[in-house]
């Protein structure tokens, strides 16, 4: 009853752009851990071994010390591992795999599947059918020869590969590499192991992408897992349990606000999101002085809780109340001053007239408190 | 605003309590010398309303010496219907107490509502500075200051403005100076004065243009990688094919049986040329034996040949030979002619020496002949010359003592002449045989004496007469006479003669002798100049000489006269002729026997040749030779058409194998051989080289570096997004505030310009002065003059200083804002026309404001129409 864990696009010495450095560095480190996260999951469910459906690095020249630091990352578990090469790391005449073996970063439990073929886990008795990535791109269906291979007698017949279904995931993502929806059937797998959709996703009973176990962008949502993969008999549906692995979430929201509830709801929401989560917001609408502030406020307690929160406020436009205004006891030309901005920025929806009122706004605030205290 | 009255005490020189009262709503003239303490009084005021009443930078308010002293000011004001009452202690009670209306207030509360009311603040901490004295600044004038109006209108600034708030409506903003401030600070920490990005804006914008370029440079190096990746992976299945496939090999086996072909072909040209060599040694062997044959059998053409020659050398010699009695019988004549002519030769010469010496006889002759004559003459010369000087020797005589003598002579006749005539003359006649003696001397016949001397005459039968001759001379004369006729017997006896002609005649015949002498010595001379021995001697040589031609002219044969002979000359030409003749002759006989001989030995010689040639050519060695020649040359001729024939063979042979296509083959197999080896190798070595390349370049980790530079430019531009919106947000804000806050300037401007306009319109009827935008007064024109308030005369600085105050004050009235004018001491650099016109001026703003003027010189403010305040009196009744 062989039992194995199957991951897919760790993507390591991925650099993450839109972050500041501190959270950029603790998002790239969260990809490191997760490794480790892995293998102590693989030890305590036991399994037999632990399949990387392809993309383990995120591109050919990463430095030394991230490669040494994957493969360090996997000591947790001292089981075989076996990692296939994936459009990110295809395995070409010099590519990731060979400065590995050549920094030998590679440890003897590791087996590296770079060419395709048959890798026969003994002890596990576990045949793995492996189509991994040569060339950059191919065009044509690397687990085509899946159904030549034979397996020894008594052995699962598991398909390791890295590509998109073909007909289920939509055109434009990874539309290169293509693999055929029956590929499991077709070659009598007991389980097709995928990598390269970075969510989790279910083809069928038999064929299932792990999805990253890191979530490293706001898109395809369903990141941040595993699945334990458990065959009970050749030919039998395998038991698939998905376990969640990912250190922090990604929120990407794009909110509306009209009305002051929309705001309270806004905060709510935010409120509710864990400290891990990773967040990016982008406002439009409009929103008076005095929810600005709150906003303001809001936000600065969000950024000190969570990973990492960005905002885009450029298209939320001020809309001072006159109320608000009087607040500010802005007489004189200066109030002159703030109702010239707010019909710019009416007028000609002028991203610079809304943060002049913004700036003018702050000031006087900021003049109020001082006087007020 | 208008003061009633103040108090003052320990404060200055009012060490004792001062009161100011009863002062007037509008103008109030304040007088007093100086030092009286008018200035105390402006500076009380001062004081009272600017400084903290804490401040500890007042000591100047403290009485001279006076440590323990107070300083405290009293002033009663009204304003805005409310009594006001402001209490100041300083220094040793801090003191600050103000009462409006019922209300009071005391310490900071009640300096606060000071600053508020007049429109000031104070100092944080020391003493309160022209800065600080806000809208006061403006209308309370220190002396000397008036004309400093914009430093003040400065000073006073949002005081002004907010003062004037009430004017302009709801325009202006409190504070709103210090947001234009902080929007330009802000502002300018992005952006230059053009709009130009500075600080860290424009760091960012250098940084995105670096990263970028970074970028760049990365994805060109991974894009370098990546194709180096694909060469590597061609590479190596290209070198893998080549090593299973092993094209070279195939190349090198072509290679190989190219060469071996070609070595056969090699082989037979060296056949080939063995054989054209062995030909060429034939034929040379052929064509000596052609030459030896053709020597063999040229030999009996040089028999004949020799025979000829022979034939030859004998007529030659035969020629010759006839030839010989001619050269003999040349040879004889012209011996003969040589012999001949020596014989004339010869005659000739015998000829000649016969006429020379013949000659010579003649000659000789005639010499001894005239030596003879010339020696007889000589002899007879040399007689006469004997006998002259015989001649001479006999009458040798002293011609000199003969002249001598002849003088003495002269001398004594001339003396007896004279002794004549003194003498006594004695004459006698005596008859015949009669004798007198006279003096001893007998007298006979007939004479005469003269008598010199005593004398004694003896007339012998008679006796003696004694006769003396008178005259005193006489003696000397007798004398005289004696000693001359002594001289002349002395020299007589001398010359051995016995008187004087004697002397004279051989004195004559010795000169004679003398001249004979020269005579016979010079012919003598003449016949014989070396001597008569010579003569005789050379005329014994002639006559030897004589003997000796004789003789030779016997002894020389004498010439046949009947013979010719020709000259000599003519004998010795003809001789050499004959002598030259013979010479050609002897040489012509000479060559000719050369001649002879040699042809004999031509002959000879020729003669040898021929016979052994013609022995030899009979010999039988020859005919051998000859035989075997001819069979030598067949078996040559033999052999060598067979080595042609197979010559030829060969070449086609050699033709047929195609060398030159053969050599190409090799060449070109191991080009190829060479080629796809080093193609092989070259990939390999690429190989290992892109390989090292990638190695390194991997270490690099590039696309790491890539995504985190990336990431870095995506943060720069982010933030630089941020920077570049906030700086258009600031420049649009600082820009619009600056826009209102100058257009709410502007509404004040003309209000003010109206009460400025009033004032300046007393002073200057035609002139304007234009208020800018700051609300000070700029440009001033009067009639054609045009320039800034600070181009004109202290004077006039001074006046339109104070008329744009007392504008200031009309507009802060109107505005509802308290106003009290305090001038000291101003105005002292107006001229009377002018200070009358201020005077107006002064008046006409007094029924609007509180007006306290303090002066030192009252006689100039007594045409104000107001009562004077003075200081010293006011002083005196408050002692009092």
């Amino acid at each position: 009853m062989p039992k194995f864990l199957h991951t897919a696009d760790w993507q390591m010495g991925r650099a993450f752009t839109r972050f500041e450095t501190e959270d950029g560095a603790a998002l790239v480190e969260a990809r490191f851990e997760v490794i480790e996260t892995l293998a102590r999951l693989a030890s305590e469910h036991r399994c037999d071994a632990v399949l990387v459906a392809g993309d383990v690095f995120d591109a050919q020249t990463v430095s030394d010390r991230t490669i040494r630091r994957v493969f360090n990352a996997t000591r947790g578990f001292g089981g075989p591992w076996v990692m296939l090469s994936g459009n990110h790391d295809a395995a070409l005449a010099e590519s990731v795999w060979t400065r590995a073996r050549r920094l030998n970063a590679v440890p003897a439990n590791v087996h590296l599947a770079l060419e395709p073929g048959v890798i026969n886990l003994q002890p596990q008795g576990l045949s793995l059918l492996c189509a991994p990535l040569t060339q950059r791109n191919t065009y044509g269906d690397l687990t085509g020869p899946f159904s030549g291979y034979e397996s020894p007698e008594g052995f699962s017949r598991i398909g390791l590969a890295h590509g998109s279904v073909q007909g289920l995931l939509s055109e434009d993502i990874d539309s290169t590499n293509p693999i055929a929806p029956d590929r499991a059937e077709s070659s009598r797998l007991d389980y097709l192991a995928l990598g390269d959709w970075h969510g989790t996703k279910q083809i069928n009973e038999r064929t299932w992408y792990s999805g990253t176990p890191e979530p490293e962008r706001f898109r395809n949502n369903e990141a941040g897992n595993a699945l334990i993969v458990e065959v009970s008999d050749p030919g039998a549906a395998p038991t698939v349990t998905c376990l969640p692995t990912g250190r922090y979430q990604w929120h990407q929201w794009r909110e509306t606000l009209a009305v002051q509830s929309d705001l309270e709801q806004l905060l709510e929401r935010l409120d509710a999101l864990p400290d891990s989560a990773v967040v990016d917001l982008r406002l439009d609408g409009s929103i008076n002085l005095a929810d600005e502030e709150t906003l303001l406020k809001a936000l600065s307690v969000a950024e000190a809780r969570f990973r990492s929160l960005r905002c885009e406020r450029s298209g939320l436009q001020l809309a001072p109340t006159d109320e608000n205004i009087g607040a500010l006891k802005a007489d004189g030309y200066v109030g002159e001053v703030i109702e010239s901005l707010r019909q710019q920025q009416e007028d000609a929806e002028s991203d610079a007239s809304r943060d002049a009122l913004a700036i003018l706004a702050g000031l006087l605030r900021e003049r109020e408190q001082e006087a007020s205290q | 605003m208008k003061l009633q009255r103040m108090r003052i005490e320990q404060l200055r020189q009012f060490r004792k309590p001062f009161v100011l009262d009863k002062l007037q709503p509008g103008l109030n003239l304040i007088h007093g010398p100086n030092e009286s303490g008018k200035s105390t009084l402006v500076r009380a005021i001062r004081a009272a309303f600017f400084e903290r009443y804490r401040s500890t930078a007042v000591d100047d308010l403290r009485p001279w010496g006076d440590s323990a002293a107070a300083p405290t000011i009293e002033l009663d004001f009204e304003h805005d219907n409310h009594s006001w009452r402001l209490t100041k202690s300083f220094l040793q009670r801090k003191r600050c107490d103000l009462t409006v209306g019922t209300e009071t207030y005391s310490e900071d509360d009640a300096e606060e509502k000071l600053a508020e009311l007049l429109g000031y603040q104070y100092p944080k901490r020391g003493a309160s500075k022209a800065e600080h004295w806000g809208i006061p600044g403006l209308l309370w004038v220190e002396q000397g200051t008036g004309q400093d109006i914009e430093q003040a209108i400065e000073h006073a600034g949002d005081h002004l403005k907010s003062a004037l708030n009430s004017m302009v409506g709801e325009v202006a903003s409190s504070g709103g100076d210090d947001l234009i401030e902080t929007v330009r600070s802000q502002r300018d920490t992005l952006l230059t004065g053009t709009g130009k990005p500075r600080g860290d804006y424009q760091q960012l914008e250098k940084d995105r243009a670096r990263l970028a370029s970074e970028i760049d440079d990365l994805k060109e190096r991974v894009q370098h990688y990546q194709e180096q990746v694909d060469r590597l992976g061609k590479l190596a299945q290209e070198y893998d094919q080549a090593e299973a496939e092993r094209p070279w090999e195939e190349a090198q086996r072509q290679l190989e049986e190219a060469r071996t072909r070609y070595q056969q072909v090699e082989r037979l040209e060296q056949q080939q040329n063995q054989e054209k060599a062995t030909l060429a040694q034939l034929q040379k062997n052929h064509q000596l034996a052609q030459q030896n044959r053709e020597q063999l059998e040229g030999l009996s053409r040089q028999l004949e040949g020799r025979k000829a020659d022979l034939e030859r050398a004998e007529r030659d010699l035969r020629v010759a030979e006839a030839q010989t009695p001619a050269v003999a019988g040349r040879l004889a004549e012209a011996r003969t002619a040589y012999e001949q002519a020596e014989k004339q030769r010869k005659l000739a010469g015998l000829l000649q020496t016969r006429e020379r010496l013949e000659q010579d006889v003649r000659r000789l002759e005639q010499q001894k002949q005239m030596l003879t004559q010339s020696l007889d003459q000589a002899k007879k010369y040399h007689q006469q010359l004997e006998q002259a000087r015989q001649q001479a020797r006999e009458n040798r005589i002293d011609s000199e003592l003969v002249k001598k003598l002849k003088a003495t002579a002269n001398q004594l006749n001339e003396e007896t002449i004279r002794s004549r005539t003194i003498a006594t003359r004695l004459s006698w006649q005596l008859e015949a045989g009669v004798s007198l003696t006279l003096n001893n001397e007998p007298l006979a016949g007939e004479g005469e004496r003269q008598l010199l001397e005593e004398s004694a005459l003896v007339i012998p039968g008679v006796g003696t007469l004694g006769i003396t001759p008178g005259g005193e001379e006489l003696a000397s004369t007798r004398r005289k006479l004696n000693t001359l006729e002594n001289s002349l017997a002395e020299q007589l006896k001398t010359l051995g003669v016995a008187s004087v002609e004697q002397a004279e005649d051989r004195l004559s015949a010795f000169e004679t002798a003398g001249r004979a002498q020269k005579h016979a010595e010079d012919l003598l001379k003449s016949v014989a100049p070396a001597g008569a021995e010579q003569l005789a001697s050379e005329q014994g040589e002639a006559e030897n000489e004589l003997a000796k031609a004789r003789s030779q002219l016997q002894a020389t044969a004498e010439p046949d006269p009947k013979e010719t002979v020709p000259a000599l000359e003519e004998a010795e030409a003809a001789f050499v002729q004959a002598g030259t003749a013979l010479d050609k002759a002897e040489s012509d006989e000479r060559d000719h026997q050369a001649t002879l001989s040699a042809l004999k030995q031509s002959r000879d010689n020729a003669n040898t040749e021929w016979q052994r040639l013609a022995d030899e050519e009979k010999s039988p060695e020859r005919q051998q030779q000859l035989r075997q020649i001819t069979t030598d040359l067949a078996n040559i001729e033999k052999q060598q058409a067979e080595l042609e024939s197979s010559l030829e063979r060969r070449e086609r042979e050699i033709r047929e194998a195609r060398p030159d296509f053969l050599r190409q083959d090799i060449e070109r197999y191991q080009n190829a051989v060479n080629h796809l080896r080093q193609t092989q190798e070259n990939r390999g070595r690429e190989l290992r080289d892109i390989k090292v390349r990638l190695e390194a370049w991997g270490a690099e980790g590039l696309e790491e570096q890539l995504n985190e530079k990336e990431a870095e430019l995506d943060q720069c531009n982010r933030r630089y997004q941020e920077l570049r919106r906030r700086a258009r947000a600031l420049d649009l804000l600082l820009n619009l505030l600056t826009e209102k806050r100058q257009a709410l300037t502007q509404r004040l401007q003309a209000p003010l310009q109206k009460h400025l306009n009033h004032y300046l319109s007393v002073l200057f009827p035609d002139a304007s002065l234009e208020v800018d935008e700051q609300l000070r007064p700029g440009t001033f024109t009067r009639g054609s003059e045009l320039g800034q308030m600070a181009e004109l005369s202290f004077g006039a600085r001074e006046q339109m200083g104070l008329i744009s105050r007392l504008a200031y004050a009309d507009l802060l009235q109107e505005a509802g804002r308290p106003t009290l004018v305090i001038l000291d001491d101003t105005l002292v650099h107006s001229d009377s026309e002018r200070l009358e016109d201020m005077k107006r001026i002064l008046f006409d703003a007094a029924s609007r404001h509180q007006i306290l003027l303090f002066t030192c010189h009252p006689e100039k403010w007594q045409d104000l129409g107001v009562a004077p305040v003075d200081i010293q009196a006011s002083k005196e009744r408050g002692v009092n």
